[in-house]
């Protein structure tokens, strides 16, 4: 179904015809009205036509020769996506090589950490030994606390006397 | 619609340079340019009112179409496929322009301007100094008459009675229906008519 501006721009400009024109013509109030405003519309049309229908474009030449030179460096930019395949390769061996260089890193500077030996004071005490006539209900314990940046806790318990050279060195 | 066409041009048929560019050969869609790029420009032209902002878009709308010319099925004409195009990039930039300026552009209510009733009748075959004086002052009535328009009105006006276009053209370019062609066409012209009648009347 057709609107009034549907049908109107239709029969203005001669699109109408047969039944479909006799119908619409009959719905309009004057056709003598209809038909001035007809002619503006047309005469409109040709005003248009006559006044923006010669615009030239100047250097027409160079018009072509910018776009051509456009449209080349276009054409070698798409073509660039082809080269960019043989760089994913290399970004692999990139890398592959970066890890493996970082783990042959970290390997010779864990083999050069060497760990501390053990103090001479933590082997007095393991090497020690609780007289049990002196200290009957003595207990000593030895362990890491996990907690408190793995502190030794030396815990003693029922001990009379403290040997003396278990001073802490 | 007519085209800017050399003699040994005129032999190649527009689809065959339209698979000469698909298989990536420029100095085809050249000649595609060279039939096209004078309508193109004066269609953005009469659409933009400036002659560096016609050439750009013009240029892009050209580069836009060698880009997706591989998409060209061959449906409809080439001239309708790059219109479609061009008006693409052409009511976008209004568009964004529209949105820069803050939406004052496009207002439907037309001031209209009194023009001097000496300006009436100009013989055109003589560019006396005032006549041009007067053209170019009817020239820009038009310009501000259609800048008034949106850039939608503004394209269907311009392709039906400038480019002299069917329905059905105007409709693949702008890619709506040819009812809403209809439509916009009604109001541009009324739109145009009332701004313009003083003018083309007197001419």
């Amino acid at each position: 179904m057709k609107t009034f501006e549907e049908k109107w721009t239709a029969w203005l400009d001669g699109q109408l015809s047969g039944k479909e024109l006799i119908e619409f013509e009959a719905t309009l109030p004057d056709l003598a009205v209809a038909d001035a405003e007809k002619r503006d519309a047309q005469k409109l049309g040709s005003f248009l036509k006559q006044q923006l229908g010669v615009q030239i474009l100047s250097n027409a030449e160079f018009f072509s020769h910018q776009l051509h030179e456009r449209i080349a460096r276009d054409t070698q930019d798409r073509h660039r996506p082809t080269s960019t395949w043989w760089t994913i390769p290399r970004l692999v061996w990139s890398g592959a090589t970066a890890l493996a260089l970082f783990v042959i890193t970290t390997v010779v500077l864990m083999n050069q950490h060497q760990p501390g030996e053990q103090s001479e004071y933590l082997t007095q005490i393991l090497n020690s030994r609780v007289d049990p006539a002196a200290n009957p209900n003595a207990t000593i314990y030895i362990f890491e606390s996990k907690n408190d940046n793995k502190v030794t806790v030396l815990w003693t318990e029922g001990l009379q006397t403290l040997p003396a050279d278990y001073a802490a060195k | 619609m007519e085209t800017e066409t050399t003699p040994a041009q005129a032999d190649v048929s527009e689809l065959d340079l339209v698979r000469q560019c698909q298989a990536g050969q420029t100095d085809a869609f050249d000649q595609l340019v060279t039939r096209y790029r004078t309508r193109v420009f004066a269609m953005i032209y009469n659409m933009v009112h400036n002659e560096q902002d016609a050439w750009d878009l013009a240029q892009e709308s050209f580069v836009k179409a060698w880009k997706s010319i591989g998409r060209f099925k061959g449906k409809s004409s080439f001239y309708t496929w790059i219109y479609r195009i061009v008006m693409n990039v052409t009511i976008d930039w209004l568009r964004k322009r529209q949105v820069k300026a803050g939406g004052a552009e496009f207002d439907d209510a037309i001031q209209l301007k009194e023009i001097d009733p000496a300006s009436k009748t100009v013989p055109k075959a003589d560019p006396l100094p005032h006549q041009r004086m007067e053209q170019n002052e009817i020239r820009a009535r038009i310009d501000h008459a259609i800048s008034q328009l949106s850039p939608e009105h503004r394209a269907v006006i311009l392709m039906k009675e400038i480019e002299e276009m069917q329905y059905h053209e105007i409709a693949e370019s702008l890619g709506c229906s040819i009812g809403t062609v209809m439509s916009r066409l009604f109001y541009a012209r009324k739109k145009l008519q009332n701004s313009l009648r003083d003018v083309y009347e007197n001419v």
